[in-house]
């Protein structure tokens, strides 16, 4: 016998009974399905006495211990990063120069076509230097990071990570996960944002985008670097000098994280208020890390992918530079204009009008700070490297320029604390499709820029210091 | 023309260039704050009514806030929509009233749900957003929110939700200050109203779904037991919170106890998930395999004691502490 059973009927019925679950039916639906899949399980699923589950636990142990897991933790992100810096410097050197050699080859080309030298040097001094420069500066040590830092990621040991670290987190009210995106940042912020979508709760998740930008990525190191080597341990003997430069960099790296807490939970106190909530976290078991998988992961789907957008930036951003150093303006040219008109501005925060017409320049990629600097101060026509040795940079910086150790320290602090570069600001926009984030993004990173470094330069002066 | 000409005609395209302009924009301002008025003197009428006594001017200008000339002038109002009726100093609420006045509390009680389920706001801000957002929804719009709530029964508070016919469930509670001295109760309502009681109890750590003893109960104080912490309270603060005798399935949790009490390495079978946790947070233990009857324990301590990891079904999974408080086990061997 068939009936004939309208799907209207069929809805109204279940609407009816509806008011007869009891409450807890969903847990109960769940716990059947868990049963059931248990039940297959077993079936299908022989398992030995694991010798290796031993093994995990013993190393959970061990990395999660007070007195074993901190250091280990420090020891294993210092490495990376040392890695990082003294191998991209070589790599660096050899891309640049077969890079730049390429340049010379195609300005010599051009002028022998008897070019117009103002396109020569656009195409060759502006646009093409502008992308060989960040390709070169940022390969390298992109390649490096990311691949190093998706071992420990592969390894299993980067959740064990943010569980020693959650405490810190939960009291800012932020999730233990940000850690991890926050270390992500050292690579890249770019990619520290799009890392952020392993936090599950959208609360935690906007709160660790919007603080990403307080851990210096690899394109600021080389500023801090620069600064260390020649402000910090240039006062120490000799044979202590990289020991000092190197450990100057840590206490920025360590401010830097001081300001992500800070500002984590202040937003967490005021725009994005709420309890942090429903933190789960899954330690999995511990893997021999996947190469290829590795290389898949860190190099296209990292490297690549963040190096694409940084030169789709920084072309345009090699134009502008080549058009202000070359176009004249009074006795000089226009960024040295610029420059100068900006000079009021920024000694109130400790610096130079040349120092903020570099960052306003270098929205696109922070690697063309320096070299942006390096040509207003010495009036070249396009970017350059500084003079090759610490006691010459000292010499151009403070002798020429009237540079002081406010100045350095200043630097220091604008390049850790100021707006995201171009990049992240549009993954930002991507990562929350909101113009409003991405805004408030910029704002708060540069207020706080602004902020800091306004008072050390007010209090260094009124104290005599400077 | 001259300049202050125009200046004077882009003023008056500015106030009255209809609906952008400053005057236009005042007067949708101005029906949506008595929308609001209106709104709130009904949920006032009818929560007066289901504790059996009625309204007056009175209690109406004090609930609202308003100088007693202009709830005069909103009395007159609602009697002219049909809303409500007056019966000496009494106020009653119209069929029709009494309608509005239950979408409006369901459109209140339904986003306090989302806010703490899905938003997962601090319970102690819930009210005041979900007053600010109650007003100005259709039925329509109101079912949507329901079926993606998955149809509750219950504000945050314990409060019934009424349905979308406007019936509301009801359910049987006392306030604990009625409650035999002995004898095991629930909690089944905390009143958000007045906020400082409310707060207090909140902070004095008390929760719904909660099941308490009262111990010592005098003009001065009260003071309940959970079995674990005892409460003071001061007895009108005590007042707000509703209890209702145990049911079955709770009987048995009172014997277990809390995740996050649970020793190194101690064994434990899941009890249940706390009541108060729903939305988000439920689906997600839900997901990762924290269903009743499911064998964990304490494996991995932080070095500051917070997270901690527990072994279930093979796999390690974190919890802070806040989290595993709500999960409820019986100890095993």
């Amino acid at each position: 016998m068939t009936t004939n059973i309208q799907p209207n009927e069929v809805l109204a019925k279940a609407e009816t009974l509806r008011g007869n679950l009891s409450t807890g039916f969903r847990d109960e639906i769940v716990k059947s399905l868990y049963t059931e899949a248990e039940n297959i399980a077993r079936r299908a699923v022989k398992t030995a006495k694991d010798k290796k589950y031993d093994l995990d636990q013993r190393i959970d142990r061990l990395v999660t211990s007070p007195i074993v897991g901190l250091p280990i933790m420090v020891v294993l992100l210092s490495i990376i990063i040392w890695l990082t810096v003294s191998g991209a410097n070589v790599a660096s050197d050899a891309i640049a120069n077969i890079l730049f050699a390429f340049g010379d080859w195609g300005n010599a080309l051009f002028s022998s076509l008897n070019i117009p030298w103002w396109i020569t040097g656009f195409i060759w001094d502006g646009v093409y230097r502008g992308l060989a420069w960040v390709i070169s500066v940022m390969l390298p040590p992109m390649a490096i990071f990311f691949p190093a830092f998706t071992i420990l990621e592969d390894l299993g040991y980067l959740p064990r990570v943010a569980f020693n670290l959650d405490w810190l987190y939960r009291k800012a009210g932020a999730h233990g996960k940000q850690s991890l995106t926050m270390a992500m940042g050292f690579g890249c912020n770019a990619a520290g944002v799009v890392a952020t979508r392993i936090i599950d709760s959208p609360r935690e998740r906007l709160i660790a985008i919007l603080t990403n930008n307080f851990v210096p990525c690899n394109g600021r190191f080389p500023t801090l670097i620069m600064l260390a080597a020649v402000f910090v341990a240039a006062s120490f003997p000799p044979a202590l000098t990289s020991l000092i430069a190197a450990s100057t960099v840590v206490g920025v790296v360590l401010i830097g994280v001081f300001f992500t807490l800070l500002m984590s939970w202040l937003l967490s106190k005021t725009v994005l208020k709420g309890e942090a909530s429903a933190f789960t976290l899954e330690l999995p078991p511990y893997r021999r890390p996947n190469i290829s998988r590795i290389l898949y992961t860190s190099l296209i789907d990292r490297t690549i992918f963040v190096l694409w957008r940084a030169m789709q930036t920084a072309a345009p951003a090699g134009a502008l530079i080549w058009i202000l150093a070359n176009v004249p303006f009074g006795t000089s040219n226009l960024a040295a204009a610029i420059a100068d008109w900006l000079n009021p501005f920024g000694l109130l925060l400790g610096l130079d009008g040349v120092i903020i017409l570099a960052y306003i320049i270098a929205i696109p990629a922070n690697e063309i700070v320096v070299p942006t600097m390096m040509m207003v101060y010495m009036g070249a026509g396009m970017m350059i490297d500084g003079p090759s040795t610490t006691d010459a940079i000292h010499s151009l910086l403070v002798g020429a320029h009237g540079w002081t150790m406010l100045t350095a320290v200043n630097l220091m602090l604008f390049a850790l604390l100021h707006n995201p570069c171009a990049t992240t600001i549009m993954t930002i926009y991507k990562e929350t499709k909101s113009l409003k984030w991405a805004t408030i993004s910029v704002v708060i990173t540069l207020g706080t820029a602004f902020l800091v470094t306004f008072l050390t330069a007010t209090i260094a002066r009124s104290l005599g210091w400077a | 023309m001259t300049p202050s000409l125009l200046l004077l005609i882009a003023l008056a395209i500015v106030i009255f260039v209809p609906r952008y302009g400053i005057l236009s924009l005042y007067k949708d301002w101005r029906v949506a704050r008595q929308r609001e008025q209106v709104e709130d003197a009904l949920k006032h009428l009818l929560d007066r009514e289901s504790q059996g006594r009625h309204a007056s001017p009175e209690s109406l200008a004090g609930t609202l806030d308003l100088h007693r000339v202009k709830v005069t002038r909103l009395i007159a109002d609602m009697e002219s929509q049909n809303l409500l009726e007056t019966r000496g100093s009494e106020l009653h609420l119209t069929v029709e009233g009494e309608r509005w006045a239950l979408h409006v509390v369901r459109a209140h009680r339904l986003w306090e749900r989302y806010l703490v389920d899905e938003a997962r706001m601090p319970l102690k801000n819930i009210h005041k957003e979900a007053h600010h957002r109650e007003h100005n929804l259709t039925d329509a719009q109101l079912d949507e929110l329901d079926a993606a709530l998955g149809h509750p029964t219950r504000d945050p508070h314990g409060d019934p939700i009424p349905t979308r016919e406007g019936k509301m469930p009801s359910v049987q509670s006392m306030p604990v200050t009625a409650w035999q001295v002995e004898g095991l109760a629930r909690i089944v309502h905390i009143e958000d109203e007045p906020a400082i009681a409310y707060e207090q109890i909140l902070a004095a750590g008390l929760r719904l779904g909660q099941v308490i003893r009262i111990i010592e109960k005098t003009s001065q104080r009260f003071v309940l037991s959970d079995g674990e912490h005892e409460y003071r309270l001061a007895p009108t603060v005590a007042a707000n919170i509703s209890v209702a005798p145990l049911p079955e399935s709770v009987v048995a949790r009172a014997r277990a106890v809390s995740l996050a009490e649970l020793t190194y390495n101690q064994r434990a079978e899941i009890v249940t998930l706390d009541d108060a946790v729903q939305g988000f947070t439920r689906r997600r233990f839900l997901d990762l395999g924290l269903t009743p009857g499911t064998l964990i324990y304490p494996e991995l301590q932080n070095f500051f004691g917070d997270p901690r990891a527990y072994r279930v079904r093979g796999t390690l999974i974190a919890l802070r502490k806040d989290q595993a408080s709500q999960i409820w086990v019986k100890p095993v061997n």
